[in-house]
């Protein structure tokens, strides 16, 4: 028989189990380097904690507390979670805890040093893929699964098999990895990924920042994606350089005789991209932005784990400076992080936004998940950099949501109407 | 999961594809602290009828993809707080089959069931087997047999037993 290959999933599972191997299809128990949680930790894993009979978490060093989704708490349930957190966090002596000032756990995760090249990161939240960008292992759970890794470090994973995508060619002034992304998630369909990972390569995601990488393995999970997985490149390096200095890493690469279901190729040089915008009610219905132009909105959104970060600000900022947002619409923007937030004061972007008459709030999931912060009314639509357009996602079961980059969010604030943002520049 | 045969039957709820984790359970709720509460809002978008009117047992039938989205286990808690004995799709989101499992509601692939069960129809299903049965019509769909980890976990009772039994043997 012919030895194959090992794809990324398999290679960097495998370094977690005990016979350091994992094959696709087969059932594997792995120990997880990072343990994420957020909100759900309050609401649903203390409980089946008790359940358990669990005293103390497997390594208090390697789990991170975020009070994230609800921040600060927008509702006395919220509070009540909020304070659950503090309380579990101080008893149990956990290492990393980021508290309603921080900002949304995707970002601060990679930003505080907690991913490097090679880990096993599982978070109680289903875009806990963006961490594939850093060339690790890393899917959502619930809180069961948590809750059993909160006790031991280990959880059951089915690996899985993988669909390499490769990508060439430059994407063009006001496209953004977010449209390359809906076009890829609306390829496959909403569940053309389902249990697979998506292998990402080529020359156009070697050359990608970390922000652009992570906007894509984020978005994965739209096609039902376990993982998306990135091999490192420079700005990967860069940032775990200056964000986990003394972190000791090797790359990890698939075998050049890995096995894959499907292999795509794109090739933005002989078929050029343009800003692709995904209609409601899912985010799998991409459609080039020339067939949505001068639907109206209500709301402009830009913020959430998917495209909340520093150079997604700066396009928005570069389309709004000394403009105004249209008086029919709203606009809202919300930074990723703390750090985001700050970075963006100094570069003078919140001043263009608060000038261009948007309202900048902390950092939070806020209005992407309905929460707080932007909630939609009935009958409302919002163009929105967030992930998901599901009916009711972000507020009122009546209301729309149409998801997009931000740059075309911002050049649609301006119009009050969903505008190509190639029009703006 | 019945104790023994692994047998059960109910009255259909049908769905359609893609019923998302927004559709089974809406975000906003997320923060209500008591399951039964919450639980009064479970299909509240496609079907707002369903949490007043569904009955112990019954059964809940939808197309592709069911409960894609987000990893919220609130989603099948939400069934198995109003008593729904099984979730039978053509195919499941990666979270929600294994969510469902691990706090022991069962979930079945079976293709093209959308095309036989009619709502309020009475569905059997031999879970073991993996086949179902449309009573009224006597029409019999085979499905996949469960995985035999999820089945374990199903015996146990949900991942917590499951979780614990296996400790008791470790020690």
């Amino acid at each position: 028989m012919i030895k194959l290959g090992k794809t990324l999933a398999e290679k960097l599972l495998g370094t977690h189990t005990e016979t350091g191997k994992a094959s696709a299809g087969e059932i594997v128990d792995a120990s997880v380097d990072l343990l994420m949680v957020h909100e759900v930790l309050g609401s649903r894993i203390l409980s089946v904690l008790e359940e358990m009979g669990v005293e103390k978490v497997w390594d208090p060093e390697r789990i991170l507390v975020v009070n994230d989704h609800w921040a600060p708490a927008s509702d006395t349930q919220s509070a009540e979670i909020h304070i659950r957190n503090r309380r579990f966090v101080r008893q149990q002596g956990i290492t990393h805890f980021c508290d309603v000032d921080c900002g949304i756990c995707h970002q601060v995760l990679p930003e505080m040093g907690l991913v490097k090249p090679g880990d096993l990161v599982i978070g109680s939240d289903s875009h806990s893929t963006t961490y594939g960008a850093f060339n690790a292992f890393s899917t959502g759970l619930a809180a069961t699964d948590s809750a059993i890794i909160l006790a031991t470090g280990k959880c059951w994973f089915r690996v899985p098999e993988s669909i390499r995508i490769e990508t060439t060619g430059r994407l063009p002034e006001m496209v953004m990895s977010k449209d390359l992304i809906l076009k890829i998630v609306s390829d496959l369909g909403s569940s053309g990924a389902n249990y697979r990972s998506i292998e990402f390569h080529g020359l156009t995601i070697d050359s990608m920042s970390v922000a652009s990488r992570m906007t894509m393995c984020n978005m994965t999970v739209e096609a039902g994606a376990k993982c998306g997985l990135m091999t490192v490149n420079d700005a990967v390096r860069d940032w775990v350089s200056i964000h986990a200095p003394s972190a000791q890493w090797t790359p990890t690469l698939p075998d050049t005789d890995a096995e894959y279901l499907e292999t795509i190729k794109i090739d933005l040089n002989s078929e050029p991209l343009g800003p692709i915008v995904a209609l409601p009610h899912s985010p799998a219905n991409g459609r080039p932005v020339s067939e949505v132009e001068g639907v109206r909105i209500d709301q402009a959104f830009i913020g959430s784990c998917t495209n909340g970060r520093l150079e997604d600000l700066e396009i928005a900022a570069r389309i709004l400076k000394g403009k105004r947002v249209n008086a029919g619409c709203r606009m809202v923007i919300t930074p990723a992080s703390r750090d985001t937030y700050l970075q963006a004061l100094r570069s003078g972007y919140v001043e263009t936004f608060v000038r261009a008459g948007a309202v900048v709030t902390n950092s939070t999931c806020g209005a992407c998940v309905g929460g707080h912060l932007g909630v939609l009314g009935p009958g409302e639509t919002c163009i929105s950099s967030t992930n998901r357009n599901f009916r009711g996602r972000m507020g009122h079961p009546d209301s729309k949501v149409y998801l997009a980059s931000p740059a075309t969010v911002a050049a649609s604030a301006i119009e009050g109407v969903i505008t190509d943002p190639r029009r703006a520049a | 999961m019945p104790k023994g045969t692994g047998v059960l039957s109910g009255r259909i709820w049908l769905f359609g594809d893609n019923v998302d984790t927004d559709q089974i359970i809406q975000g906003r709720y997320l923060t209500i602290l008591d399951y039964s509460e919450m639980a009064g809002h479970a299909f509240e978008i496609p079907r707002p009828e369903f949490a007043g009117n569904v009955k112990r047992g019954d059964i809940v039938v939808a197309g592709e993809n069911f409960g894609g989205g987000s990893s919220r286990e609130e989603a099948p808690h939400v069934l198995l707080e109003l008593g729904v004995g099984c979730v039978v799709a053509e195919s499941f989101s990666r979270l929600f089959y294994r969510n469902a499992f691990n706090i022991g509601l069962p979930a079945l692939i079976v293709p093209d069931i959308t095309n036989s069960a009619k709502d309020g129809m009475t569905l059997e299903v031999n879970l073991v087997k993996g086949a179902v049965s449309v009573v009224e019509t006597g029409q019999i769909l085979h499905g996949q047999p469960l995985p035999r980890l999820m089945l374990e976990i199903l015996r146990a009772g949900g991942a917590v037993p499951w979780y614990r039994k296996k400790k008791r043997k470790q020690s």
